[in-house]
């Protein structure tokens, strides 16, 4: 996608399908996150410190 | 976009689904440490209680240890006075048995004696039971003569109580005649005699005596009375006459006696009232009147 590419007339529509994929891997990790969260308070009482 | 962005956003998408599921997996199977740990917690306080409890335990079962220990130790001195005592009771007891030992060849000695007499003994048994055999056939024979016997012997009885009555019938007649020959023999001044026995007496054990010949009976069946007074009153109004003896003499109703004097018959007195020392009768057959003096006599 050089500028010297646009120039030479070979113009591309912009796609949103890799903003989609990269939105969707932060939603896996953001889930994840979630859920690992979630698992941590719900057995150890606690998210960042150590268990008593 | 450059290709190689893409690229590296198609692989970072990618790898973060890869990863976030290695992480999600680990997650949803990882441990409970929290629970494991409290779990752990549990098992280290119970076994501390354990092990306390069991050190307590160990504790009294030393004590206890030490205790049964000091009572055994009593416990084997007290078995070691009784082995004492039975060592000697042994000692005793093996001279018992000494002795025993010895009575008991003795006695074997003297059962072989006994033996020998038992088997003495069932030979004469043997002998005894021959005998007895004997004797009961011998026994049924003298029962079977002692049947034949007793039915004589019945048949005997009878003849004797029939006899007896007889025999009482005729000591009946024998009396009522005695009476009547008292009654007219003392009308002439004679009482009957004892008759000499002729049957002899039979006994148990009596001597033999010799037979002595019976007398006849009709020489010696009247005596004489024998009685003798005299004329004490005289009634010649009345024709009666007293006499100087009485009952106590021997003089009964109806006896006749004889009054002399001197060689002369004078007359005779039939008594009617007896007293005990006089005597009352009618005078009869008078020849001269009698006289107080006069004697009287049953028998001239």
């Amino acid at each position: 996608m050089s500028p010297i590419a646009q120039t030479r007339g070979k113009v591309s529509p912009p796609s949103n399908l890799y903003t989609v994929i990269l939105a969707m891997a932060f939603g896996v990790v953001l889930a994840t996150a979630a859920y690992v969260t979630f698992a941590c308070y719900t057995q150890y009482r606690t998210i960042f410190t150590m268990p008593h | 976009m450059s290709t190689l962005t893409k690229v590296l956003v198609v692989l970072l998408t990618v790898f973060s689904i890869f990863l976030c599921g290695i992480v999600v997996t680990y997650v949803a199977h990882a441990d409970n440490e929290r629970e494991r740990a409290s779990n752990l917690d549990r098992q280290l306080q119970s076994a501390k209680a354990r092990q306390n409890a069991a050190v307590e335990s160990e504790e009294k079962q030393k004590e206890e240890v030490e205790a049964l220990k000091a009572d055994l130790g009593k416990q084997v001195a007290d078995l070691n006075i009784l082995k004492g005592q039975l060592d000697a009771q042994i000692d005793g007891l093996k001279r018992e048995n000494a002795q025993l030992v010895q009575k008991l060849t003795d006695m074997a000695a003297v059962v072989q004696t006994a033996n020998e007499t038992l088997a003495g003994m069932r030979d004469q048994t043997a002998v005894a039971e021959q005998e007895v055999k004997s004797l009961r056939a011998d026994q049924a024979n003298r029962s079977k003569e002692l049947e034949e016997t007793t039915q004589a012997l019945m048949e005997r009885t009878a003849v004797i109580a029939d006899l007896q009555r007889k025999s009482r019938q005729l000591i009946e007649e024998k009396q009522g005649l005695e009476t009547q020959l008292n009654q007219v023999l003392q009308q002439y001044g004679k009482a009957p005699a004892r008759p000499r026995i002729v049957t002899p007496q039979r006994g148990i054990a009596q001597p033999v005596q010799q037979q002595q010949t019976p007398a006849p009976v009709a020489q010696t069946a009247t005596k004489d009375i024998g009685l003798n007074g005299r004329v004490t009153q005289v009634d010649m109004k009345n024709h009666v006459a007293a006499i100087s003896i009485g009952s106590a003499a021997g003089v009964r109703e109806q006896m006749k006696f004889h009054v002399t004097r001197g060689d002369r018959w004078i007359c005779e007195i039939l008594i009617f009232d007896v007293d005990t020392d006089k005597a009352v009768g009618v005078l009869d057959l008078v020849q001269t009147d009698p006289q107080a003096g006069d004697l009287v006599a049953t028998n001239l």
